[in-house]
């Protein structure tokens, strides 16, 4: 197997030029997925026999609470790639993904609440599943204040990284907080690998809004990340060149 | 060096350093959520109980949040400066307290609402946390300032403060939840608010003069 790609992922220079080329259109496929799938979702798919029109929510909170762990997951695989092989690309990626992740911990959040408030009547309940999920963004914000707090930058990173990797340990906490615990909380009602309990036309377009959020956030990431590549490499003279020759 | 001037380089320095403020609001929250998690979380104990929890919460990270109000200005050599400036210790000290307040109480307020819907606070009760919060919070950063003066010169400052500081923290914090608990009750709670507004007055008068007096010991 060919691992130049792997390598290559190292060099901010390389994933600068890279990420100049992929970050607006992955951007713009993920808005206009995320609009077909939010679009179809709150104005075509069939009403709920159940809960109604307020179940139109899962449209944007799931989408969010999955992409609130995933970039979670993310960081922490980041955190020990930085640890284990002192990549240079790693902390510049928790630095540009936490405040994402924290946005969508927030939205998922918010979200819920908007939907809790006339399906169980209450805005918040600390029941498992929402406590972890507010201790998930309590974790974003933890990190994003140590890399803010911390002046020196190679103490930032290493200690961005090992949160990043402690704090994994609530992912798992998070996914079965609904099967260990008896919540409020309904159990997931998305998932690839199991037939889906909801009829096709309503779940298609969570599919689709789910791939927009994913390519949404890739998009952002990849323009936190340029930019703060060339806050760090300000120096180098790659860096130099292109600002001389392009403008900022 | 003027009163304006300093108070524009202040909130210029404040939010410059604006983090720090985040970290104590961050630390808020840390408190509230440890109740329901710690003891119960059920809307039975929690309804009666979250006046009180966000008082404590607030009291906590008022001391955390000015834990650290002078020591970069020790280290680099402002508070001499201010010493040497000319102009009245106390007015500046009052000053830079005013400035703590409010980038500290803004974002409480918006806070309190959320916090005291997640604690099942009885919505009647909000408008009665929030005045008790108005009032007195002043009295919580006039008082903690003397504390953070005292312990300025100090390398772990940070346990003396509370340890300082938070029983004069006490009536502030048993007014205000017995004012909360007494609309509960439906009873009248206007004179725990007076009570409250009063302890704020009389730490407006005696705090700045006390903590420049504390700046002055440290600094020699």
């Amino acid at each position: 197997m060919n691992w130049v790609w792997f390598h290559k992922l190292g060099s901010p220079k390389w994933f600068f030029q890279w990420a100049s080329k992929w970050s607006t259109p992955v951007f713009y496929l993920g808005l206009l997925c995320l609009l077909v799938g939010v679009i179809w979702g709150l104005v075509f798919a069939p009403t709920d026999y159940q809960q109604g029109e307020t179940y139109r929510i899962i449209y944007v909170h799931v989408p969010a609470a999955v992409l609130a762990e995933s970039c979670y997951l993310s960081l922490g695989v980041a955190g020990l790639v930085y640890l284990v092989w002192q990549m240079k690309m790693a902390p510049i990626f928790i630095k540009s993904m936490a405040p994402v992740g924290a946005a969508m911990a927030a939205i998922a959040l918010i979200s819920g609440a908007i939907w809790g408030k006339p399906t169980w009547g209450t805005w918040w309940v600390w029941d498992a599943r929402l406590t972890s999920v507010l201790v998930l963004f309590i974790l974003y914000m933890g990190i994003i204040a140590l890399q803010n707090t911390l002046e020196d930058v190679a103490l930032a990173n290493q200690a961005a990284a090992i949160v990043s990797v402690l704090g994994l340990i609530n992912l798992p906490i998070i996914k079965y907080s609904v099967n260990w615990w008896n919540t409020l909380h309904q159990p997931a009602s998305f998932g690839l690998t199991k037939k889906p309990a909801m009829p096709m036309e309503m779940w298609l377009p969570l599919l689709i809004s789910l791939v927009g959020f994913y390519f949404l956030v890739a998009g952002l990431a990849m323009w936190r990340m340029q930019s703060e590549i060339l806050l760090r490499e300000r120096r180098s003279q790659w860096v130099k060149e292109k600002v001389m020759n392009d403008g900022v | 060096m003027t009163y304006l001037s300093y108070f524009k380089a202040e909130c210029l320095a404040l939010f410059r350093t604006k983090q720090r403020v985040v970290n104590a609001l961050l630390f808020f929250v840390m408190v509230v959520v440890l109740f329901p998690l710690g003891i119960d979380p059920s809307a039975d104990f929690l309804s009666p109980a979250a006046g009180g929890i966000i008082w404590c919460a607030v009291a906590l990270s008022v001391i955390v949040s000015l834990e650290s109000m002078f020591k970069e200005n020790y280290v680099d050599g402002v508070l001499t400066q201010l010493i040497l400036s000319g102009l009245s210790l106390p007015w500046l000290m009052l000053i830079k307290v005013g400035v703590y307040w409010g980038a500290m109480v803004l974002p409480l307020l918006i806070l309190t609402p959320i916090f005291s819907e997640m604690l099942f606070l009885p919505s009647d009760s909000l408008w009665v946390l929030i005045s008790t919060l108005l009032l007195g919070s002043p009295g919580l950063f006039l008082i903690g300032s003397i504390g953070a003066a005292l312990t300025v010169s100090l390398k772990q400052g940070a346990m003396l403060m509370v340890l300082l500081i938070l029983p004069f923290y006490f009536p502030i914090i048993i007014f205000s939840s017995a004012a909360i608990k007494a609309v509960q009750l439906g009873m009248p709670y206007g004179g725990l608010l007076a009570l409250i507004a009063a302890i704020s007055l009389l730490a407006l008068v005696v705090s700045p003069v006390m903590t420049s007096l504390c700046i002055k010991a440290s600094v020699r």
